[in-house]
Parts: structure tokens; sequence; C-alpha cells
């Protein structure tokens, strides 16, 4: 974020602690974990963000904050969860699409087909010889989490860890970067949470083509997890090509939770972009719907300054189109 | 005590608002559950209002326009029909798709507002309360 304007954890720090300001540096922050990272004294800046920005409210949200009104509105009412469940059988795994419906709903100019995540993701899954069920879970409430609105996510937590733990699956697997964060972070869950990465290193595939690989900040720098996804590729014969700011230095796509859709965070895709570009791979795969939803945003600008010649797909769609294709 | 429903209403500027108030001029009776909100176009309804709307406790969400061809911005409601039938899609997931409605509303027809609020405020009244009322807060 500091490639592209003034704001500094520092500051941040400072205006809100120290000296009481009333400013918007807490709200710039990306939480894209960057900070934290590199800070010599080891401060844990993002806990600082999310405690701060805690029960205040911030009115310039993307989209006008539809996810967050649609999270809000989910935990209020008593029924199921957005995921219907269409295949209960009796497995020791669940998968959770998280609310790839909803942006396809709701992003429909972006010109990506979210829904397909999830329908690749059961192709995958069912490829490497795993039945999930689907829970009817609600919205993780990552976004509301990261946008101050505890109480909202308290009861859609609440919610949602009463049906994971009484479902009785000892694996719950996602394929969205931010969902897996918050079940594995922010959840008190008895079954493992494993992102879709981990299982899709055995598919048995030979493909000959040379992608660049887009590390989200919630999967990379949040998880740890950088390997899993590259080794999915490379073990499918997939030559993967890096880019400059690769793994822990990746950048960020700058719209985590959907604060800071502006002109700052456009600065750093397009950089991304260029990145990409630069690595001659006609494709860049990542594993985040954000990331992908706002590169493809820039990518498909109906007046842009700068035509890419990029295809940017996830990375379960990346691997099930190919799997359809032999 | 009968249910009386509480109807959020988009208006548009230029036509389903004048619809509206020709509706009152010629003295066209209608239940008295809607509260209109004047938009200049209903491009401009975000899926966000509605859910808010929703969220708050309003019983139904009703957005009107111009009909498609008429709009004063040109294609403005081409817009919010794609909108709204999205949010639609959305809220059938949560059971809530029956509460939105879009209707398209010429400033010329008063008497077709009144219809149009009469028959949606019979369907909520089938429907009963928001569900988002019943749900308490710490379940």
């Amino acid at each position: 974020m500091r490639r592209v304007s003034k704001t500094s954890p520092r500051s941040s720090i400072y205006n809100s602690n120290v000296y009481g300001l009333e400013t918007k540096d807490v709200w710039m922050c990306l939480t894209c974990g960057l900070c934290p990272q590199e800070c010599p004294q080891q401060v844990d800046f993002l806990s600082f963000v999310r405690q701060e920005r805690e029960g205040k409210n911030y009115e310039e949200i993307a989209h006008k904050g539809v996810f967050s009104e649609m999270a809000d509105l989910m935990s209020k009412l008593n029924g199921s969860g957005i995921a219907a469940a269409e295949k209960s059988e009796d497995s020791k795994y669940a998968y959770f699409p998280g609310c790839v419906d909803f942006m396809g709903l709701f992003l429909h100019d972006v010109g990506v087909d979210f829904g397909e995540i999830g329908a690749s993701s059961l192709k995958l899954l069912n490829h490497a010889g795993i039945n999930p069920k689907i829970l009817p879970l609600k919205c993780c409430g990552h976004d509301v989490l990261w946008q101050g609105k505890k109480e909202v996510f308290d009861r859609l937590a609440r919610y949602n860890t009463r049906i994971i733990n009484n479902s009785g699956i000892e694996t719950l697997i996602l394929s969205c970067a931010e969902c897996y964060r918050t079940f594995a972070k922010d959840y008190d869950l008895k079954p493992k949470v494993v992102h879709i990465s981990e299982y899709l290193k055995g598919m048995g595939m030979n493909l000959n083509s040379t992608v660049t690989y887009h590390d989200p900040c919630r999967l990379g720098r949040h998880m740890g997890i950088y390997d899993a996804p590259r080794e999915a590729l490379i073990k499918n014969g997939v030559k993967l090509r890096e880019m400059p700011h690769n793994r822990e230095n990746a950048l960020c796509c700058g719209v985590s939770s959907f604060l800071n859709c502006n002109e700052q965070t456009k600065a750093m895709r397009v950089l991304r972009l260029d990145e990409a570009s630069a690595t001659g791979a006609g494709t860049m795969v990542t594993t985040c719907t954000k990331c992908l939803a706002h590169f493809n945003c820039l990518k498909n600008e109906k007046e842009a300054a700068k035509k890419y010649d990029l295809e940017i797909v996830d990375l379960t769609v990346y691997l099930a189109r190919q799997l359809e294709a032999k | 005590m009968t249910f009386e429903p509480n109807i959020l209403s988009f208006c548009c500027n230029w036509c389903s608002y004048a619809g509206a108030d020709l509706a009152g001029v010629s003295r066209f009776q209608y239940p008295p559950n809607i509260r209109i909100i004047r938009v200049m176009c209903s491009g401009r309804i975000e899926p966000a209002f509605i859910l808010e709307a929703l969220k708050n406790g309003a019983d139904g969400v009703l957005v009107t326009g111009c009909h498609i061809g008429d709009c004063h911005y040109i294609e403005g409601n081409k817009n919010a029909e794609i909108r709204i039938n999205n949010t639609k899609k959305a809220l059938e997931k949560l059971g809530l798709d029956k509460r939105l409605r879009l209707e398209w509303v010429s400033a010329s027809e008063g008497a077709r507002f009144a219809e149009v609020v009469r028959d949606f405020t019979e369907e909520i009244k089938k429907l009963g309360q928001n569900p988002v009322k019943e749900v308490k807060i710490n379940e």
C-alpha cells in the first residue's frame, strides 16, 4: 500500500492510539499481512487493525456494501445457509464453496463465471476419490469481521460452528482463500480445515502449458500456504513462471473484504498485472475469489488505458477445464 | 389485530413517481401500507438498498420504473432490470424472493400504480411477517 499512498502502519497506530485522531488510516490498511511479516519488533498489526475497526461504521465499502448487507441479512434469518444440501452422502469430508453464487449475481459485469469454481472443485474432488457432503452453511463472515461488524460475525459463527461440529465430519474442504483463513483461524472447529489445493496434487494429468501463480494474501501470508497450489500445478505438468514478487513478497490485489476499491489500489492491480504479463505466461492462476474478481474487473474495463492479453482463472477452474478437455 | 405489512417502494422520478402522483390526484384507492422513496432512476437502486430494507424489517420491497425504452436516461431501467433480477435470485437462496418485485409504471398509469400496490400488498399479507423480525437476536 505504501507504494501508492502515504499511509503507513506506524502513523496509523500513532494517529489512533497516541493522538486519538479520527482518521481513515485504519481503514486504508489492506490487511494483506506484509508489514507484520517485515516488522523487526514483530508488532501484530493485523490484530490492531481489526480491534481498532471493531464497532465503527465505515461507509465507503465497495459495491455499497452489498455483500456485508447480505451477510447481515443472512445472519438474522433462522433458515438454512446458502449452499443447499443437494447431496447428503455419508462422508467424512465436507465441502463449502463460499459465496460464489452471490459474487456471480452481484458482480455480473466482471465477466467471470464464479459458480464454475464450486462445480469445478466438486469435479476435481470426485476425480481424486473424495465425495464430500455439502453443508448448509451461511457466509463465513470474513468480510464483516474485517469491516468491524463483530456482532454480525458472531451470529454467523455461532450458526456455522453448530452446523459443522454436529455434522460428524472430519475434514472441511474450502476452495476460497478467505473462507479458509476464517474457518481455520477465527472459528473454533472440531474438524480439520483444509484448502482444496492440498488434494489436487495427484490428478495424474500431463498438461503442457505455462502459467504464473498469484499468491492471495489470505492463503499465503495469513496461512503460510505457498507450496500446495504450486505443487498442484507442477505435479500436473504445468510449467510455472514466477513473477518478481512472489510467495511472501507477493503484491496484493488490494480489495480484501471489499474495502478500498479506489484509485490507489487500482494502481496496485496495474502493477501486478504488468508483472504477470511480463512473465510471458498467458494465464494467471490464483485461489481467491476477490483476487479473481478484481483482476478481471481491471482487465475487462470498458475504457482501459492498457489492454492485458492475460487470462485470470481460479486454480480449480483451470484444472477442471483441462481435465474435461482431456 | 390483522397484519399490516410495511412495504418500501422505490419510484423513479420521471415515470412511476408521477404515476403515483396521478393515482393520488385521480383518487384511486390503494392500501396505505407503502412508503415511497423517490429516486431519480430505477437504475439508481443498488441491491444493497433492498437488502438493507429487508434486514431492517421491511415486509416487502417494490421497485418501479419507466417502461423499457421510455427511460429518461435512455437505458437506466435495463440496468435496473438486470440488477433487480439478480438480487431476486440471490434472495431466492434465503427464501425471501417473493418479497421483492419489479414493476414498470409510466406517468400516465395512475390506475395501474394503484393496481400494482393493491396486488403486492395482498401478496405480502399472504406471506406474513418478514422472518427477520421473528428471530431473537441472541438465539
